[in-house]
């Protein structure tokens, strides 16, 4: 936080480029250039991180959402390679219905609500700027908050509750993707170790 | 022009969070309402590092709570990829229309 002024630029650009690219994910035709868009609002969100003190949460934002979750998006949209407007997978809006109108509508009354000074004023009157250690949010602190005292700490257990849940969702990605013809065919056995390292692979 | 505060960056979350639900109910392909799901939850992830910095910046609660909806949403992006395609194996179709109707002739 060397220059205070730089740092407004930077947080306004970069939400700037943020909300652009994500108004062009949901209006864009194309699959793919959504997909691109999404990954291009991510770095300024990265970039956010980093202003806000969480360096190595805008790390992982990078290497893990747009590197990992984004490139699976890419390999799917790839795969069955829908058609870029109208048919089948294409896009365009839903048609007009009373639902969706009733669903704009109530979203345009929410973002109101928001821009409302009052609100906004009350928002800003609850602000209390604590002062920083100067690790925070490195990759020592963080890791010394997660595993101090590994027995006793509850943030231990629920990280490592997270692989099972990684587990059950590689297990159910690949019951849905298992076809019923070739499992009945070959021997289950072999199906499910031949998928199964095809599996961890992509994840 | 002080830009860089709590009620800005909750602005921003937000915005992102209407962005992300006017796309889940507004397009009609399921790869693209995945990718609002993704918006929203970024709008989200925003948010809990932008409360931790401004409000609670002694200890990096939300960093972890970041950390853990990340892997929720690789978890969450996985299963609903490999729906999509069983869905577009069988019909040929990944629209929001032929979900809605799975139970009449394909």
């Amino acid at each position: 936080m060397q220059n205070p002024s730089l740092v407004h630029l930077i947080f306004a650009l970069s939400s700037l480029l943020i909300l652009l690219a994500s108004l062009g994910v949901v209006l864009v035709k194309n699959p793919v250039r959504a997909t691109l868009l999404l990954i291009a609002s991510f770095i300024p969100t990265a970039l956010i991180y980093i202003l806000l003190q969480a360096p190595f949460v805008g790390i992982l934002q990078i290497l893990v959402y747009a590197g990992a979750i984004m490139m699976l998006f890419t390999f799917v949209i790839m795969m069955i390679n829908p058609a870029p407007m109208g048919g089948k997978g294409g896009e365009g809006g839903l048609p007009p219905s009373r639902l969706n109108t009733l669903v704009a509508l109530l979203l345009l009354v929410l973002a109101a609500v928001v821009f409302i000074p009052g609100v906004y004023q009350a928002a800003a009157q609850t602000t209390v700027n604590l002062p920083l250690r100067p690790d925070f949010g490195g990759l020592g602190a963080l890791s010394e908050m997660i595993f101090r005292d590994p027995a006793n700490n509850p943030l231990t257990v629920s990280f490592e509750l997270m692989s099972f849940l990684i587990l059950v969702g590689i297990i159910a990605a690949l019951n849905f993707s298992r076809r019923k013809s070739q499992s009945r065919l070959d021997s289950p056995s072999e199906t499910v170790s031949a998928s199964g390292q095809v599996e961890k692979e992509e994840i | 022009m002080e830009l860089f505060n709590l009620q800005n960056v909750l602005l921003l979350s937000l915005l992102l969070v209407l962005i992300g639900s006017y796309g889940i109910f507004l397009r009609r392909s399921l790869i693209l309402v995945l990718l609002s799901v993704e918006i929203a939850l970024n709008g989200v992830n925003l948010s809990l590092i932008g409360f931790n910095y401004f409000r609670w910046s002694d200890v990096e609660t939300s960093h972890y709570l970041y950390m853990l909806s990340i892997g929720v949403a690789a978890v969450e992006a996985a299963i609903g990829l490999s729906m999509i395609i069983v869905l577009f194996r069988n019909y040929n179709d990944v629209t929001r229309d032929r979900v809605a109707n799975l139970r009449e002739i394909p």
